[in-house]
């Protein structure tokens, strides 16, 4: 009976061998992808039966797998910040081009100088309304930017959870595919696969820690410690903004009822694009806009008119610039939201609204006599313009919330407004630089071990050819041996 | 077990992921070369980029300032050589009134003479420059002083009126010839002097008003950089010119028109001496605008080299980078091609 055993073990190594092969041509198929891994067949030997399959295995590593999913988070979330700082630069651009508000402030100043050279000049005089009103545009713009910026934050946020909600079904379904092979003992691996890619998916969007149970059940929960998946998927809900004005706070993301995004929370999601998004959304473009509206209370400031009247008894009027429905000029040393977006050159003393450019030398902007500064109505009068080049060059007082600073000249403060953006611009963009190095490293970390390597899988093939070959070899020895026996038999 | 292993994929993807590096550092690069400053201002000064732009702040303030005190210059040197002219006409006036006192036709020649003389001083006193009269102090856009020749002047009226007034007849009345000498001294100290005084004069000859131009000319100094037509000297030297012109001269008896000769030539005299000094001191102004202007070049020349110091970029270490770089990217080709080569199947 030993031929016959032969026989049965020869032809269990020829099936083996070409499972192998199905296997090797799986591997070379997806040797492309980045997210393939390596599949290994695991052979076992039956007693006195030769070889059959036990099991079909993935390379896999968890800690470098781990470390994927952080860097994946990092970088998304340092990326998508790095991007939106540098959507804000567009109000600031090269300093050679002169289009900061700090620029346009400086314009503003030189007008001043010139029309004050020459009062009596009313060319001079419409220069310098078209200076102011091209730092109240270029204020207007900025703000417009930046809550641009904030709306479309919004609108990715909204977005990102959609992704998060849909990868979480996804991840659902294919968990308890896995979970049900596993029971069975059928080949997983392409499941496997697939999973891991669903669970680099979400990290892009949050910051994701995962627990590995029995039967290969996989639960999932935020690197703050809310549970995302376990059994089944948890709602991650948000709210959009329809449209994002400065004075508009945006809805916090929600995982199973709780925060994770904003600032009063306790489970406050750490990485992610989701957490990028809102550090711009309520944080970032917030300042920079709390920076602009400073800018034009300032010059609200500056340039307001005080009573001229003996002794003078009303409160100060805003003069050259204004806002709609300004009711007086507001308290200095404290941010007014949204100034800047608002802030106009008043119709009276602008030529394009049918004004008088005069009146930013002669006084009395608002309208009101009781503000006439050029009383004997002298065409060269200086003073007014002299005292508003004194006042611009002068200290104010600035709300520390804007986060540059406190006292200093308008100008000064415009300069550090544009200090801390494109230091908020430099940093973001070296963290996203290193992050993505660093997701970069921890990818080629897992790739050089977990990847298919076609040198490999050839090598192997041509093993599995010789194997099939000898085994069919072997077929037709013993084939030929028991020839042999029944013709001596017969 | 495999104790070194590395899939296909992670060696394509060094070789992309380090050409794409090499070729966004390579456009960066190139722009340096090209324009000398940084490629991206603001990502590379970081908070620096606040001192650039309030370097440029400041630049452009005092750039501002030497441009406007162009305007103040031209003022300046336009008033002062009007007041030379003023001085000038003064100085001629008065010889011709001494070679006129004790000479035969002296007293018709004299008011001709005087006449011309009001006329060029009206004209010089009235010099406008850039639409803004010198001499009008704030009141820039008014003629300083009326026209005394104009159809229904006020100032010649008020003469006219005057010395109807005092002598109960017209200057063009032969009559004049019984006003002695000392009737009309007393009129020309008393009544014809207040037509030239601060308010007489403000409401008959004069629109300009007292406050001179301020400007200023640098970021500190605010100075006064222009004259106006109600000083003294001016006064005196249109009552000098009037006084020869408008008081019937030619139709005096000798020794009333050398007292009227005398009189003018003692206000003209100090208004010379006066003009002088108010030209000495817009000569001051000139200077301290002088001084300011270059005292500011210097310091834009500084703060040029201060914006040049934060933006620029080393142009031999810039296009150094530039061919090394390029040297890495063909590198980088060469290589890729060679590992994509390398592959087992080629030799089976």
């Amino acid at each position: 009976m030993t031929l016959s055993i032969g026989l049965s073990t020869a032809l269990s190594g020829l099936s083996v061998s070409s499972e192998q092969t199905s296997v090797v041509s799986r591997n070379v198929a997806r040797a492309g992808d980045p997210s393939a891994t390596r599949k290994i067949v695991n052979l076992t030997s039956v007693p006195g039966a030769g070889v059959r399959i036990a099991s079909i295995t993935r390379a896999a590593n968890e800690a470098l797998f781990d470390k994927l999913l952080n860097a994946t988070s990092s970088a998304t979330e340092r990326t998508a910040i790095a991007d939106a700082v540098s959507e804000l630069d567009q109000t600031v651009l090269d300093p050679e081009l002169d289009a900061s508000p700090a620029a346009l402030l400086s314009k503003l100043g030189n007008a001043l100088q010139q029309y004050s050279a020459a009062p009596q000049d009313s060319v001079r005089a419409r220069a310098a309304i078209a200076a102011a009103r091209d730092l109240t545009r270029g204020l207007n713009t900025a703000s417009e930017v930046v809550q641009g910026v904030r709306s479309q934050a919004d609108a990715d946020m909204a977005q990102s959870v959609e992704r998060v909600n849909s990868l979480l079904d996804q991840f659902g379904r294919i968990n308890a595919e896995i979970i049900k092979g596993s029971q069975t003992s059928k080949d997983i691996t392409d499941q496997l696969d697939q999973r891991d890619q669903l669970l680099a998916g979400l990290a892009e969007e949050l910051g994701i820690r995962t627990v590995l149970r029995a039967d290969n059940d996989m639960a999932i929960f935020t690197d703050s410690g809310i549970t995302l998946f376990d059994r089944s998927a948890r709602a991650v809900t948000f709210t959009r903004t329809g449209s994002f004005g400065p004075t508009t706070t945006g809805n916090a993301v929600m995982v199973d009822g709780v925060p994770i995004t904003g600032t009063n929370g306790v489970m406050l999601s750490r990485s992610g694009r989701l957490p990028g998004l809102a550090s711009i959304r309520d944080q970032i473009a917030v300042t920079y806009q709390d920076q602009l509206d400073e800018i034009a209370r300032g010059l609200v400031e500056v340039f307001a008119e005080s009573d001229q009247s003996q002794p003078a008894t009303l409160p100060d009027l805003p003069g050259l610039f204004t806002y709609p429905g300004a009711a007086g000029v507001p308290a200095s040393g404290s941010i007014l939201t949204g100034l800047a977006g608002t802030i106009m050159v008043n119709p009276n003393a602008d030529p394009a609204a049918g004004g008088d450019p005069a009146r930013l030398r002669d006084g009395a902007i608002s309208g009101n006599p009781a503000y006439l500064y050029n009383t004997s109505g002298a065409a060269g009068y200086p003073d007014r313009l002299l005292d508003l080049s004194d006042k611009l060059a002068g200290k104010l007082a600035f709300d520390p919330a804007a986060a540059v600073d406190a006292e200093a000249t308008l100008a000064q403060f415009a300069a550090s407004s544009v200090a801390w953006l494109e230091q908020t611009r430099q940093t973001s963009s070296n963290e996203a630089d290193y992050h993505k190095t660093l997701l970069e490293r921890s990818q080629a970390a897992l790739s050089k071990v977990t990847g298919v390597n076609l040198d490999e899988e050839m090598t192997t093939l041509l093993e599995l050819e010789r194997s099939y070959q000898a085994s069919t070899r072997l077929i037709s020895a013993i084939d030929d041996m028991l020839k042999t026996l029944l013709a001596t038999a017969a | 077990m495999k104790t070194s292993f590395i899939s296909s994929s992670a060696i394509s993807d060094a070789n992309r992921l380090s050409l794409a590096k090499l070729q966004a550092k390579l456009v960066e690069a190139q722009k340096e070369v090209a324009t000398g400053r940084l490629a991206d201002v603001g990502a590379s000064l970081g908070y620096r980029a606040g001192q650039s732009v309030s370097l440029r702040q400041d630049h452009a303030r005092l750039a501002g300032i030497i441009d406007a005190n162009a305007t103040v210059s031209i003022r300046l040197e336009g008033t002062q050589a009007a007041l030379q002219q003023l001085v000038g006409n003064a100085q001629d006036f008065v010889s011709q009134l001494l070679a006129a006192r004790n000479a035969v036709t002296g007293p018709h020649v004299a008011q001709q003479q005087a006449q011309t003389g009001l006329q060029a001083f009206l004209d010089t006193i009235n010099t406008a420059n850039n639409g803004q009269y010198l001499f009008s102090g704030i009141n820039a856009d008014e003629e300083p002083v009326a026209d005394y020749y104009a159809p229904g002047a006020g100032n010649r009226q008020a003469v006219a009126n005057a010395f109807q007034a005092a002598f109960g007849m017209a200057q063009s009345d032969p009559g004049v010839a019984a006003i002695s000498a000392a009737d009309m001294h007393s009129f020309l100290d008393g009544a014809f002097a207040g037509l030239f005084d601060g308010t007489a004069w403000r409401s008959d000859w004069s629109s300009a008003a007292d406050q001179d131009m301020l400007s200023r000319i640098s970021t500190s100094e605010v100075i006064e950089t222009s004259s106006n037509a109600n000083e003294q000297a001016i006064r005196k030297l249109a009552s000098a010119y009037t006084m020869v012109a408008d008081l019937g001269a030619e139709g005096l008896g000798q020794q009333t028109f050398q007292t009227v000769v005398d009189k003018a030539v003692t206000l003209a005299s100090e208004a010379i001496a006066s003009l002088s000094l108010i030209g000495s001191d817009l000569g001051t102004a000139q200077e301290r605008v002088k001084n300011a202007n270059d005292r500011m070049s210097m310091e834009i020349d500084i703060m040029t080299k201060h914006i040049g110091g934060l933006e620029s970029v080393d142009p031999y270490e810039a296009s150094t980078r530039l061919s090394q770089l390029m040297t890495q990217v063909e590198t980088a080709y060469a290589m890729t091609a060679r590992v994509q080569k390398l592959s087992l199947l080629n030799y089976l």
